[in-house]
């Protein structure tokens, strides 16, 4: 009897909805938010931006919940966040202030710019940069664009969503979530005009202390504030080690196409048709794996061939449309090794198209993470990673190959062992950094693989290492295929470790966050 | 969902183009709505007062098909204006939760715990508990009740505990929250009563928050303080520079527990000024002069030395006390956890009685209450006090209550029950044999954590009423009881400021769990009391009862006939007598939706006067010394976590909005003298235990001081067993520690 009356549930007595019925042509909460918006829309050379007075913002994180709830976000899923930024004297005179962020709808937004299928559009009229939903491929490269840690991947949906500033409402005249729902009202909308805040932020005028460089991508949330803020603050987050996703599809894609790219050279540098034969092959299995791989890390994969539209401004397109042109050459060149109807001159020019088209993907691959601007992932730091692996997994890939039908060419030991030995010089000298007075990028990722990820580095070196020594015996023994194939294991694996340090340590710029443990 | 329901979903968020812009489409709702999510479009809402802290906010929430899918806050309440804290926005998620306790489960042979029938449950509570009273006395069963049910449970609770199962002790977690506080009142106004009302945040010119960080933890009413058109002066007093005292127009950083020292420096610096309100102090209080005999030993450089302020900062604060603007003082924790806490909060309310802020808009010496209901058990939990605000101890009040329910006066006991840490040393001496909790987590929140554990294993049978079985305290539980949580069931709390408000049942209960409501019920007919009960068979046939166990007293609601009148009018505060100016020709009441106590000076002693109560302040009970050179502040940590986390860590969102695991804020200069670096792994250790927490560094941790929020459950294990010897409220907010790395 009590479970059967637990069970049911009264229907709201009627006269509540009734009495409400009549206020359907003005939200009720509208009484609050009305001067928190503005009256008109933006004009020309304008736009809408958020504007945050840090003096009434305590914290409460209210904006956060409801932008959740007035947006019917999924369970996980938050657009807004509140972190804190510190400093100052001791005690009484020292500063703490809670700061709120979301989607910054910047004047120049890095998500747009690198999307490959142009699932972003900044509204022409009002500014809000918005995300397509039913455009996105869900290959989260607008996250790791983003300076401002914005764009959040839905696992459930594959695809990234985020702040689109409530436009609906704000076309309506009704509030942002947030600004519906700030007990303080420290968020409201207001109107900036575009181009003088391009001139503010890449001249270097204050966005908000410890929030990552405005000039980048031009974020128009204003931050006022009638405090001085000291001028040693630190965000909450700054000495928080956490490591980034390792995104391990990425991983295989980058070291098994360079890996591909470097064994159809050696297919084209190879004296011996067999060698050739065998590094063409290799190299083949390397990329249909390495490019399948790419794909799992989509999360929505049958939209991939849209890929192309962002040709214009996206490295990411770039690369998907270079490594496409790469397999069509390299299936050619291939195929040309098992049959002898392709007259020699269009097998060399295919084998130097594979070669030159895989270099090209493989630059496009170093300048995504490049156009990041994340330093971890900086030219010269890509650059020497994946151009890296490329050479000395072909290198070592030769010897490999040699030893198992005659002897080693002995004489490319020697680059090898420079090669992998300038990567392990180079990353131990980047955990250097961790010494470092200030929490830099660069401290930090040193910091990440020192203390978080210190297995994971440490195998990572023992990995080259051992491949290094099994190489060292090559040169005793240098018909043993078995330990010039185990070399080149190790090598491999060390790379693959070398690659998820790549993801996990590296320091992703974020708006400042609160305390982390 | 089924898998193939999984894959279908998924195949069509990953191939087609269109589903997923569908979702975020929003549409305009009715109801005073503005627009929602498609997704959870309402076709209908009610409101409810949410369930987590006392402000008492009213919740819209979204419902279809009468179950709640969404919630909002309510525009039009007079508590939050349309606001609410990420709690009460998140107060829909902890409802869905893996964890809830959907059957009773029963401690078997096996020392397990396994799902059983209520009847089996029902069999276990009251064999077990039968048998522990005819083996030691029917006072060897006690209960421990909350403040976060409704009131009608809580009455309903109390009343069978005592009326019905013959029960002598029981208490509540609002022990831990609010006794001072209602000590303090007691004593010197006559009766538990909080002054204010939230209007007098935005009428006062000079408000004093001690103790007390509004800011994450009322957020609500710091809405109410940034309302305020004056231009006031806000003080903060806390040794920590809060997000409160960041916000206020001066914090001052005093030295913990010096809080009383100060307070009485002020009033001495006032008197000796000769800007005290005589003509109030004559007309309404008594015990002035004694008072400023006392104040004689104290004056502003006695508060300098003991709070470390400087004292033209103290003359200032005086001056601003004696202006003879508005001013109020609000207190919370600071005060209410401290071991002369009743003194601490009375040298508040003497200040304002001396000064005559009291009564007027903008004026009071004001606690903000924490749990949702505290108020209600303070005045209707029947534990310490007899229903209604009344006495065990006095044949007449006995009386009074055995008419009004019409039941035998020999059932209600005539013994003044033991308070929670005298119930927990009698369970230590063995007298205690049988434990009920009911809605609170002892084995999380109780201080000086491994004692407590080390004397759960002297109870025969301890069973635990929750919405979770994995609360601490369920997973040590003989028997745990699953209950319905807020949102599954009707009832009415009281607020901080005395407003009575009804909360409601938008869902349905998991599985067999039953509302507490539903659970004592239930007890009753297996313990064969239900014949005392045989009126009490719904929440608001109780609240009429209720209300006529309030007549006569201060706390009169005699004037509210049922939930209607509360639906109608946004909540009503207390008293609301039953007068006949009280409705108008058509029975709708009139009555002002934010009223204030002692507008006339009368208080509620026999003689209508307040009393001025004083006493020396006395050291700390474990100052830091060489071995612990640390003195250890806990509270709160964000607005997204509530206690001990039960709830608020079963929301995505909330659990995003604070830090997961423990930690511990250092002063920077401490920690760089010991070498602690920043997010390190840290070993806080007190004389009662040892944990291991992050550190972090901060400036607005004054040296000397650390400091660790109380959701963590490591941070009770070092907390020390002081208590106000009035209020009996544990000392929570300071102990001594030491820290090394880890």
């Amino acid at each position: 009897m009590l479970l059967k009356e637990q069970g049911t549930l009264q229907t709201p007595v009627g006269v509540f909805s009734a009495k409400h019925e009549a206020a359907i042509s003005e939200p009720e909460q509208s009484q609050f938010y009305k001067q928190l918006i503005p009256l008109s829309k933006p004009g020309a050379g304008e736009q809408y931006a958020f504007k945050v007075d840090l003096d009434k913002c305590t914290g409460c994180k209210a904006c956060v919940s409801a932008c959740h709830s007035l947006n019917g976000l999924d369970e996980h899923e938050t657009w807004r966040d509140v972190g804190t930024i510190h400093g100052g004297g001791l005690a009484g005179a020292s500063y703490t202030q809670t700061v709120t962020t979301a989607c910054h709808h910047c004047a120049d937004p890095a998500c747009l710019n690198g999307c490959p299928v142009l699932a972003y559009e900044k509204d022409p009229d009002t500014g809000i940069v918005r995300h397509l939903d039913d455009q996105c491929i869900g290959c989260q490269y607008c996250a790791l664009k983003c300076p401002y840690d914005v764009p959040k991947y839905s696992k459930s949906l594959g695809i990234v969503r985020k702040c689109d500033m409530c436009h609906s409402r704000l076309a309506e005249g009704e509030a942002p979530a947030c600004v519906q729902a700030c007990p303080t009202e420290a968020i409201s909308i207001t109107i900036v005009n575009t181009e003088a805040t391009v001139t503010a932020a890449r001249t270097g005028a204050g966005f908000l202390p410890t929030a990552p460089d405005p000039s980048y991508t031009v974020p128009t949330t204003q931050y006022v504030t009638q405090r001085t803020i000291p001028a040693d603050v630190e965000a909450g987050d700054l000495y928080a080690l956490k490591p980034e996703h390792a995104h391990l599809p990425l991983v295989f894609m980058l070291v098994l196409t360079q890996l591909s790219v470097g064994f159809y050279g050696l297919g084209l540098f190879a004296t011996d048709a067999t060698v050739s034969t065998i590094a063409r092959v290799i190299a083949f299995l390397a990329m249909a794996l390495g490019l399948a791989a790419s794909t799992s890390h989509l999360g929505r994969p049958l939209g991939a061939w849209r890929a192309f539209l962002g040709l214009r401004r996206s490295w990411l397109s770039r690369e998907i449309v270079v490594f496409g042109a790469f397999s069509g050459v390299a299936f050619g060149y291939t195929a040309a090794a098992f049959t002898d109807l392709v007259p020699e001159v269009v097998e060399v020019g295919l084998g130097w198209a594979t070669v030159l088209s895989g270099l090209l993907g493989v630059y496009c691959s170093v300048m995504i993470y490049h156009d990041t601007q994340r330093p971890f992932w900086k030219f010269s730091v890509s650059a020497l990673k994946f151009f890296g692996s490329m050479l000395g997994l072909a290198l070592a890939g030769h010897i490999a190959i040699t030893s198992y039908f005659s002897e080693a060419n002995v004489v490319l030991l020697f680059p090898m062992f420079v090669m992998f030995a300038t990567k392990l010089v180079f990353e131990a000298f980047l955990l250097g950094d961790a010494s470092a007075v200030t929490m830099t990028p660069a401290r930090k990722s040193a910091m990440l693989m020192l203390y978080p990820l210190r297995k994971l580095t440490l195998t990572r070196f023992i990995f080259t290492g051992l491949g290094l020594l099994a190489f060292g015996f090559v040169i005793i023994d240098s018909s043993n295929a078995v330990l010039s194939a185990a070399g080149f294991s190790f090598l491999l694996i060390g790379e693959l470790l070398e690659r998820v340090l790549f993801f996990k340590a590296v320091a992703a710029p974020k708006m400042p966050g609160g305390v982390m443990t | 969902m089924s898998p193939v329901d999984f894959v279908k979903g998924q195949l069509r968020f990953r191939c087609h183009d269109g589903v997923l812009t569908e979702r975020l489409v929003q549409t305009p709702a009715a109801y005073g709505l503005g627009r929602v999510p498609n997704s959870t479009k309402p076709d209908a809402t009610v409101d409810s007062v949410c369930g987590y802290c006392a402000t008492g906010c009213s919740l819209k929430v979204h419902l279809t098909e009468g179950s709640a899918v969404n919630l909002s806050a309510n525009s039009n309440y007079p508590v939050n204006l349309g606001m609410a804290c990420p709690k009460g926005w998140e107060a829909l998620a902890p409802l869905a939760a893996s964890d809830r306790a959907t059957t009773p489960l029963l401690r078997g042979d096996d020392g397990k715990l396994a799902p059983v029938t209520w009847g089996a449950a029902m069999d276990a509570f009251c064999g077990r508990f039968k048998d522990v009273q005819s083996a030691h006395g029917a006072g060897s069963v006690a209960f421990l009740s909350t403040g976060q049910i409704v009131t009608e449970e809580m009455a309903y609770l109390g009343a069978l505990a005592k009326f019905g199962m013959g029960v002598l002790h029981g208490d509540g977690n609002t022990r831990q929250c609010m006794a001072t506080a209602a000590t303090a009142y007691k004593q010197s106004f006559g009766y538990d009563a909080p002054p204010y009302t939230y209007q007098d945040f935005e009428e006062s010119d000079v408000l004093i928050f001690v103790g007390a960080n509004p800011c994450i933890a009322h957020p609500i009413m710091w809405q109410r303080v940034m309302r305020n058109q004056r231009n006031p002066e806000i003080i903060v007093v806390d040794p920590r520079k809060t997000e409160t005292a960041m916000a206020a127009t001066k914090h001052l950083p005093l030295k913990p527990k010096s809080d009383l020292a100060l307070f009485y420096g002020l009033a001495a610096h006032i008197v000796s000024l000769g800007l005290v309100d005589r003509a109030y102090i004559d007309a309404h209080t008594n015990d002035y002069d004694a008072f400023a005999a006392f104040l004689s030993d104290y004056n502003l450089e006695t508060a300098a030395e003991a709070t470390g302020l400087e004292v033209y900062e103290l003359d200032a604060l005086a001056h601003m006390i004696a202006s003879g603007k508005r001013v109020s003082f609000w207190w919370t924790m600071g005060v209410n956890q401290s071991y002369e806490g009743t003194r601490l909060a009375q040298s508040m309310i003497n200040l304002a009685l001396m000064t005559g802020n009291m009564g007027k808009p903008g004026t009071g010496a004001n606690s903000i209450t924490g749990q949702c209901n505290a108020m209600g058990s303070r005045l209707f939990s029947n534990t310490t006090g007899l229903l209604g605000g009344r006495n065990f101890e006095s044949e007449s009040d006995r009386q009074d209550v055995a008419d009004i329910l019409d039941i035998p006066v020999d059932s209600i006991p005539a013994e003044q029950s033991l308070s929670y840490h005298e119930i927990i040393d009698a369970i230590d001496r063995g007298e205690i044999k049988g434990l009920w909790l009911v809605a609170t987590n002892t084995a999380h929140s109780w201080i000086n954590q491994k004692r407590f554990r080390k004397v759960r294993e002297k109870l025969d049978f301890l069973v635990v009423q929750d919405m979770y079985h994995t609360t601490e305290s369920a997973e040590i539980a003989d028997l745990v009881l699953p209950a319905a949580g807020w949102g599954e069931k009707d009832g009415v709390f009281i607020n901080s400021e005395r407003r009575i408000g009804r909360t409601r049942k938008v869902r349905k209960a998991p599985g067999q769990a039953l509302s507490d409501f539903n659970i004592f019920r239930l007890i009753a007919h297996h313990w064969g009391c239900a014949e005392l009960f045989k009126d009490w068979d719904s929440p608001e046939a109780v609240f009429r009862i209720l209300t006529r166990l309030s007549k006569g007293m201060p706390c009169d609601i005699t004037g509210i006939e049922g939930y209607a009148d509360l639906d109608a009018l946004g909540g009503i505060q207390w008293p609301c007598v039953s007068t006949p100016e009280l409705r108008d020709e058509h029975g709708e009441m009139q009555i002002e939706q934010q009223r204030r106590l002692f507008e006339d000076g009368q208080y509620y002693h026999q003689d209508g006067r307040a009393k001025f109560l004083f006493e020396a302040p006395r050291p700390m009970p474990e100052p830091a010394n060489e071995e612990y050179p640390l003195i250890l502040l806990t509270g709160r940590g964000t607005s997204s976590q509530w206690h001990t986390q039960t709830r608020t860590e079963k929301s995505d969102v909330l659990r995003k909005l604070y830090p997961k695991n423990p930690y511990v804020e250092i002063n920077r200069i401490d920690a760089s003298e010991q070498g602690i670096t920043p997010n390190s792994t840290v070993t806080i250790s007190s004389r009662r235990g040892s944990v291991e927490a992050t550190a972090v560094l901060l400036a607005s941790v004054q040296r000397g001081q650390v400091f660790m929020p109380m959701h963590y459950g490591v941070t009770n294990h070092l907390t020390a067993d002081a208590f106000d010897p009035y209020s009996k409220q544990p000392s929570y907010k300071a102990c001594a520690v030491k820290i090394s790395i880890s």
